[in-house]
């Protein structure tokens, strides 16, 4: 049994590996489809042909698609992204510090998240049908109906503009964090009360309840002891899922908020036309939530012994 | 024998065995509009607010005076006034007109390529569950891949590659979008072939299109439904997020996004630029979402929130 | 007579829906002597397992006791609170559920839910639960328990699961054990030693209350039999006494469909019609839509339930007759 739990590990890597590739070669097809030559539109109209090709040789752009794209991923592997056509900087120079801003901000948003998600749907599930759980079953589809940018421009209107409590802008110290943090989490917190909630209430109708309190737990023993680990499962699976959501809400969080995070980065890639930068954040964020995927399987794994066998 | 007779035989041997799979008595709409109705009073005014948007938008040009795109320097950012219920823009064009023409590509991207996303999905995910095998495994590991990218940046990526517009955006969203479908039903597929009505109609022979037609889809169908219904806002939300954001719908054209991302700039001494596409996004988002949670319980109560 | 380890009078338990009163459990009274086995019988929806939950205090929310009296050796069960009750439960009363499949949290070790019991109920130390838990468990028939002790629910089979939730029922020597369909769920081997495992606890002084829908099953176990329809007990006699002498018609047609399985009779003998809706139970007797006996006053008044013998009671206006003659 054990080899069987090394080898659902090692498969779940090589799927992990899987994606981090197919999304890379999705993203170096799909940037290389634009009409044109690339070199040709940064240096403009009235660049000659034999600057053109000699910049493109320099930048292995003359090759067949397939070497360039293993002399990419060899690269990559070293930690090198190539350079930024429009920052003239080395790629990974500038996603690194990038990085370490979205995920603290991706981190405060999840807390958020977990915090307010849990706390809401736990108190609405064992409030069922009262004033409390439509209440915050409101709030929380609030949450996930509101479009990111909205909350974003209402939280920095009211709270940064008119009344000064916190920053408008940049992160100059942690309470630059509040409010984009706030406005990326309010969704993912909407989305996790809401299967918290669900999930309760079904694992408090199973049988096994019965018998806890057939054994003289008292409800809240019941529910923290019994109920609580098994309702959780399902709900390790969105967070992860969630990751991807997070990053995507980041892109506008920071364009709003002027964080220079990875999302404003690739905005600012894309609205330059810079290939490599915008290749190296999309394989970035993928390696992050590949990883943040990879992590909830094993721990869901660790917490329902039913799947741990093969799995 | 030949195949019509065959056909036959199956058809009664699955009546006779009781194989009339449970869709069979899967509800008519007026039923769920009637316990929608009695449960879901909230659905229903959603349902009306969707009806109404989309009134709106087929009858923009009968319901408004103005053209959505007739640029009038002279009434600059108008505050709302009876001419102009929400005010004018920074071209002086009714913000009203704007958001009915709006509610066109807000609606028709919320439901054309999810209505696409779910069908592709389906298919897919039916094929993966019921093959199971290497075609399954291909399948979910594209999905896998498709999922572990950040929407919005393969969105950004793809919308790069093509160029922005309507129909761009509308490959994208699909694009996108299938995967998360394929996975819920592969699994839901999963869990029916290992019913007992499907085994049975297996066994007796039925052949593989119609063991998937017959019973598979039919009972799919109600999560196909509530996932279409929860789709269609988050749909809106990445179109909206994507023309916030410059990267969607190009101007002229009118969108909600784009609206509130031109708006943005005189967010504090024209607020209203931004209030009123902020409001129709929030009050169809929270109608679908609304719609989806009530046909959800009413249809499908197994299928936790997402 | 003895004092008895349960004895439950006139109780009455309802659930209160949008539709109005639902009468699950009426006028039910019942007493259980120390060591004694007391099967109840019935259709499933009769309201049996609603009685078993009213004793455990276990009814879920639209419901609740109406009235009566559930006394344990003289203790008034109904008038306790949440806190006083989980105090018994457990200890006292235990109860065995009817799906070994799902009575078992999935996700915690087999061996730390039986623990679990007696760390509720005493405070002693890990080690000494961790033996008084493997030694139950061999008692009630598990094989190889140190390694058992460490197995998740899915891990066992239906008769193993069986097995621990009737050692969770047992660890704390409770006076009373209820058990709800504890073999339904299981194969004709299986039932046996299960059967056998109860047998031998009533044997040891713990009062059994055995709920089943199959008479063969009470009738290998109980002492004494209730049967119930539509909420109400229709008959109650010592298991002999029942097989040898039934009296109300609907305990005849339940032995009829029982014997005509065992005589390869050629036409399965049934009760005709289905169980009524207990939110609208028909005036006068509830059984009557359903009797080949019917009578005028059957649809019109509700019979009492009337002794016709030593400890044989049966509620049917055919059986006054009959007694007054």
């Amino acid at each position: 049994m054990r080899g069987s739990v090394a080898q659902g590990v090692l498969r779940r890597l090589l799927y992990a590996l899987i994606a981090i590739v197919g999304v890379a070669a999705l993203v170096f097809v799909l940037l290389r489809m634009v009409p044109g030559n690339p070199v040709a539109t940064l240096l403009g109209e009235h660049a000659d042909n034999e600057t053109v090709e000699r910049i493109s040789s320099s930048l292995g752009l003359d090759q067949p698609l397939p070497v360039q794209f293993a002399n990419y991923l060899l690269g990559a592997l070293r930690g090198d992204f190539g350079e930024s056509y429009t920052l003239g900087k080395p790629v990974s120079e500038l996603i690194g510090p990038a990085f370490v801003n979205t995920l603290w901000l991706a981190l405060a948003a999840a807390l958020v998240a977990w915090v307010v998600g849990i706390a809401c749907g736990l108190f609405a599930a064992i409030r069922k049908g009262t004033i409390v759980d439509r209440l915050f079953m409101g709030f929380s589809l609030l949450g996930v109906s509101l479009p990111v940018f909205m909350v974003s421009m209402l939280l920095q209107y009211v709270f940064a503009r008119y009344l000064h409590w916190l920053p408008v802008a940049g992160i100059s110290d942690w309470t630059g964090y509040i409010l984009p943090a706030i406005a990326l989490g309010w969704g993912s917190a909407g989305s996790i009360a809401r299967l918290v909630r669900s999930s309760i209430i079904e694992v408090l109708q199973q049988d096994y309840i019965d018998t806890a309190r057939a054994k003289g737990r008292t409800n809240s023993q019941v529910l923290v002891l019994h109920a609580l680990r098994n309702a959780m499962l399902p709900v390790i699976t969105l967070m992860a899922m969630q990751f991807s959501g997070l990053l995507s809400g980041a892109v506008i969080t920071e364009t709003v908020f002027s964080i220079n995070g990875i999302g404003r980065l690739s905005v600012q890639a894309i609205a330059g036309r810079d290939i490599p930068l915008l290749q190296g954040t999309t394989l970035l964020c993928t390696f992050v939530i590949v990883m943040g995927n990879l992590a909830a399987d094993l721990l869901y794994n660790v917490c329902d012994p039913r799947v741990r066998k093969g799995a | 024998m030949n195949p019509s007779e065959n056909m036959n035989v199956v058809s009664v041997a699955e009546g006779e065995l009781g194989l009339s799979s449970p869709a069979a008595t899967f509800e008519e709409p007026a039923s769920v509009l009637r316990r929608l109705a009695k449960d879901h009073k909230i659905s229903i005014v959603s349902a009306i607010i969707i009806v109404l948007f989309v009134l709106g938008a087929i009858f923009a040009p009968v319901l408004t005076p103005y053209e959505y795109d007739s640029i009038n320097l002279s009434d600059r950012l108008a505050a709302p006034s009876l001419a102009h219920l929400f005010g004018t823009d920074e071209g002086g064009r009714d913000i009203l007109t704007r958001m009915l023409y709006g509610s066109r590509v807000s609606l028709v991207i919320g439901i054309v390529p999810t209505l696409l996303s779910v069908v592709v999905g389906t298919f897919i995910g039916m094929v993966a569950g019921y093959h199971g095998g290497k075609v399954d495994t291909v399948i979910m590991r594209v999905a896998d891949i498709v999922m572990s990218f950040p929407t919005m940046l393969l969105a950004m990526v793809v919308m790069y590659t093509l160029g922005g517009g309507t129909a761009n955006v509308f490959l994208t969203m699909v694009l996108v979008g299938w995967a998360a479908i394929a996975r819920v039903v592969r699994a839901e597929t999963l869990k029916l072939k290992e019913s007992e009505y499907v085994e049975a109609a297996r066994i007796i022979g039925v052949r593989q299109a119609r063991v998937i037609l017959r019973h598979i889809l039919p009972n799919c169908l109600p999560t196909v439904i509530v996932l279409f219904t929860l789709e269609i806002p988050s749909s809106i939300l990445t179109e909206s997020s994507l023309s916030f954001l410059g990267m969607g719908v190009q101007p002229p054209s009118a969108s909600w996004g784009l609206m509130v991302s031109a708006g943005r700039e005189f967010l504090y001494h024209a607020p209203w630029l931004c209030f009123a596409p902020c409001l129709a996004i929030m009050a169809i988002v929270l109608a679908f979402n609304y719609l989806g949670d009530g046909l959800r319980d009413v249809l499908d109560p197994h299928l936790q929130s997402q | 007579m003895t004092q008895s380890t349960l004895e439950v009078s006139h109780l009455y338990t309802s659930f209160f829906s949008e539709r109005g009163e639902i009468k699950a459990v009426q006028d039910v009274s019942m007493r259980i002597g120390k060591g004694q086995v007391v099967g109840v019988v019935g259709e499933s929806g009769c309201g049996k397992s609603m009685v078993a939950r009213s004793i455990m205090g276990l009814i879920k929310k639209p419901g609740k006791i109406v009235s009566g009296s559930i006394l344990l050796d003289g203790q008034e069960l109904t008038s306790l609170g949440e806190n006083e009750l989980c105090k018994i439960r457990g200890k006292d009363v235990s109860m065995v559920f009817q799906e070994p499949m799902t009575s078992l949290n999935p996700t915690m070790r087999v061996g730390l839910q039986v623990q679990e019991v007696v760390s509720i109920h005493e405070n002693v130390s890990k080690e000494e639960a961790r033996q008084r838990t493997l030694a139950i468990l061999s008692a009630v028939g598990i094989p190889e328990v140190k390694e058992r002790y460490n197995a998740y629910p899915h891990e066992l089979s239906g008769g193993l699961r069986q097995r621990v939730m009737i050692a969770m029922a047992m660890v704390m020597r409770p006076r009373l054990l209820i058990a709800d369909e504890p073999t339904t769920a299981l194969d004709a081997t299986v039932e046996a030693q299960i059967i056998a495992l109860l047998r031998q606890l009533a044997d040891n002084g713990t009062s059994v209350l055995i709920i089943s829908h199959n008479l063969g099953v009470i009738a290998q176990l109980a002492d004494h039999v209730y049967v119930m329809y539509a909420g109400h007990v229709v008959e109650s006699a010592s298991v002999f006494e029942l097989f040898d002498n039934p009296l109300h018609p609907y305990t005849l047609g339940l032995l009829r469909a029982v014997s005509s399985l065992r005589s390869q009779s050629k036409v399965l003998q049934t009760i005709p019609g289905i169980v009524p809706n207990l939110a609208h139970l028909p005036v006068g007797c509830s059984f009557a839509p359903r009797c080949d006996k019917c009578m005028a006053r059957c649809t019109s008044t509700q019979p009492e339930l009337v002794a016709v013998g030593s400890g044989h009671e049966v509620r049917c206006h055919l059986t006054k007759r009959v007694d007054a003659q």
